[in-house]
């Protein structure tokens, strides 16, 4: 028992290093301060609520309370699962918080402290919390594993999902089966390979050449702009006024501090260098395998998704992303040491920041590039969706088999009827939670015997 | 006729959902928060239902920073009444923001209290 339980904790990996701590509380007390500061903020639905708060027309609580309303259900529907699940920090465990903190904290000098003190309690908390858990009879933090095959194979369509939904079937159709095919050719050729990995990059360069196709095709032909356009590609001498001032000294204002955004680009570089964080919502799973390589290529895919949102909202509200584009992310799993990995973050952001400012007028001519980010999140969201719920219900199979399934299912099902007060995507992932805990609290009143052999 | 144009993750699924009840009296269209913005402040659009996955300030984008705070409203995932619609509007705001997981509730509600107002 003593050494399965050693060996569960170990390949469960939340066994940090101490400078791995280190580093990650003195980078949670940098995003605290960034917050603090309102430079930053990692939730990007918090973002746009930031430019009231620079200019004093909402105060530091009311702007907390928005940012802890936004950011709860997703640090423990998502962040918290996917951490105990897989070992392995991600941004929503570790930023969303700082968020909170930095923005709450009424001096300046307590928000890098409470940041770090929140990094603390994650890296030490954890690991017990991780402990206690696989010593339980029924190990729900093992089954939770089950969740990374239907995640990572589902998140290779999402490319042909977003195809679908921006440029319709015949595309999307298209899409899907190069997607499939290459899916299949990677299994059988390159065995070593994540077989989504090729299959994805094929279907993002698809989705963007589409979309660039469109755009030049509809700046070639200005009247075949469809009605329904709405504005299309022009914003009009009269519109754009406003949006170019607004964006320009959003610009200005991030520029002024760029000795701190590179300090956070070296910060959350490294800690993706580190091996112990997962950026993106199917990453945790590949960095927890040891997958640098395929991670790399998932975050970077992704950083599409979010880098039209990510530089809009910054450049209206004059507050930045923690991570940045994201880019940062898959750049830091590909660096062989955490020196460099600062180094280049840092360069990285500094980067960013000085573009900032023609993204958003190259983002203003090209309208399909935009639409395709948003259509990229929503079917994100979609794969994501029916991944997470149906490797929940594998979790609940592995645990405690039909009943499992009746507990976890009749839970999610329970949360639907009731009106969704637990946000969909993190409603699976806590009735494993809550199963795995009322499937122990049976076993103690000898109502349940565990699954024989255990979750693999 | 009130046009209404759509923004944010669902915005495909808002479009699709107004556009199945066949409510006369407005027009909705798929748009993004950019375009919307420039369309509502010259006055080719009238309103604007935004989504993202928590109802707020992403649903919303660079409308909050460009129509000020005075003119937009988020749901967030709460789900709103008529009256409290029908009250919004009276108010003066074009601008809404919901959450993906609400669109089947929230956007036939707006859209029937959008086309009451019109009529």
């Amino acid at each position: 028992m003593g050494t399965a339980l050693a060996a569960a904790a170990d390949a469960a990996g939340l066994d940090f290093s101490p400078a791995q701590k280190l580093l990650v509380v003195g980078v949670c007390a940098l995003t605290a301060g960034a917050a603090h500061m309102a430079l930053a903020v990692f939730n990007d639905g918090v973002r746009p609520f930031m430019l009231d708060f620079i200019h004093g027309r909402a105060t530091r609580n009311a702007t907390g309370a928005v940012s802890f309303g936004l950011s709860a259900g997703f640090v423990f529907g998502l962040g918290a699962p996917m951490a105990l699940s897989t070992g392995v920090l991600n941004p929503w465990l570790l930023f969303l918080p700082t968020d909170v903190l930095g923005i709450l904290a009424p001096r300046r000098w307590l928000a890098p402290l409470l940041g770090a003190a929140w990094g603390a309690v994650v890296v030490y908390g954890l690991g017990g919390a991780n402990e206690l858990a696989h010593g339980l009879p029924v190990d729900f933090l093992t089954a939770m594993r089950q969740m990374s095959t239907p995640i990572l194979f589902l998140f290779a369509l999402f490319p042909a999902l977003a195809v679908t939904k921006q440029f319709g079937r015949l595309r999307g159709a298209l899409t899907g089966a190069v997607t499939l095919g290459l899916v299949v050719l990677t299994m059988r050729v390159w065995p070593g390979v994540f077989a989504g990995a090729p299959a994805m990059a094929v279907g993002v360069l698809m989705l963007i050449g589409f979309a660039v196709a469109a755009d030049v095709r509809t700046a070639r032909a200005p009247g075949t702009v469809a009605a329904e356009g709405a504005g299309g590609v022009g914003m009009g001498p009269g519109a754009e006024d406003p949006m170019a001032s607004l964006f320009s000294s959003g610009a200005a204002r991030l520029r002024r501090h760029l000795p701190l955004f590179m300090a956070l680009g070296a910060g959350v570089c490294a800690l993706a260098q580190m091996k112990v964080f997962g950026g993106g919502e199917a990453t945790s799973f590949l960095i927890a395998k040891g997958q640098y390589a395929e991670a790399a290529q998932v975050d970077f895919y992704r950083v599409f998704g979010f880098l039209p949102l990510i530089a809009t909202t910054a450049l209206a509200s004059g507050a930045y992303g923690i991570a940045g584009f994201t880019l940062v992310y898959p750049i830091g799993y590909l660096l062989p040491n955490p020196f460099v990995a600062a180094a280049v973050g840092a360069l990285v952001f500094a980067l960013e920041v000085l573009a900032l400012s023609s993204i958003g007028r190259a983002l203003g001519r090209l309208p399909s590039v935009r639409d395709c980010s948003e259509h990229l999140r929503a079917a994100i969201g979609d794969a994501l969706g029916l991944a997470i719920l149906f490797g929940s219900l594998m979790a609940a199979n592995a645990m405690g088999g039909g009943l499992g399934i009746l507990i976890c299912g009749g839970l999610y099902l329970l949360n639907e009827a009731m009106g969704r007060p637990v946000v969909r995507m993190a409603a699976a992932p806590a009735a494993v939670l809550a199963g795995g805990v009322a499937l122990n609290g049976l076993y103690w009143l000898g109502l349940f015997t565990p699954v024989a052999g255990g979750p693999a | 006729m009130a046009k209404i144009l759509t923004g944010g993750v669902g915005k495909a699924e808002v479009a699709t959902a107004v556009t199945g009840l066949g409510i006369a009296g407005i027009e909705i269209a798929v748009s993004s928060d950019m375009d919307a913005a420039a369309a509502l402040s010259a006055g080719r659009a009238d309103y604007f239902l935004g989504t993202c996955h928590t109802g707020a300030g992403a649903s919303l984008g660079v409308l909050v920073g460009l129509l000020g705070r005075a003119d937009c409203h988020t749901f967030g995932r709460s789900v709103p009444t008529e009256a409290d619609v029908t009250a919004l509007l009276a108010e003066g705001k074009r601008v809404f923001g919901f959450s993906l997981d609400r669109i089947d509730t929230v956007a036939p509600l707006m859209a029937r209290a959008i086309a009451a107002r019109t009529v």
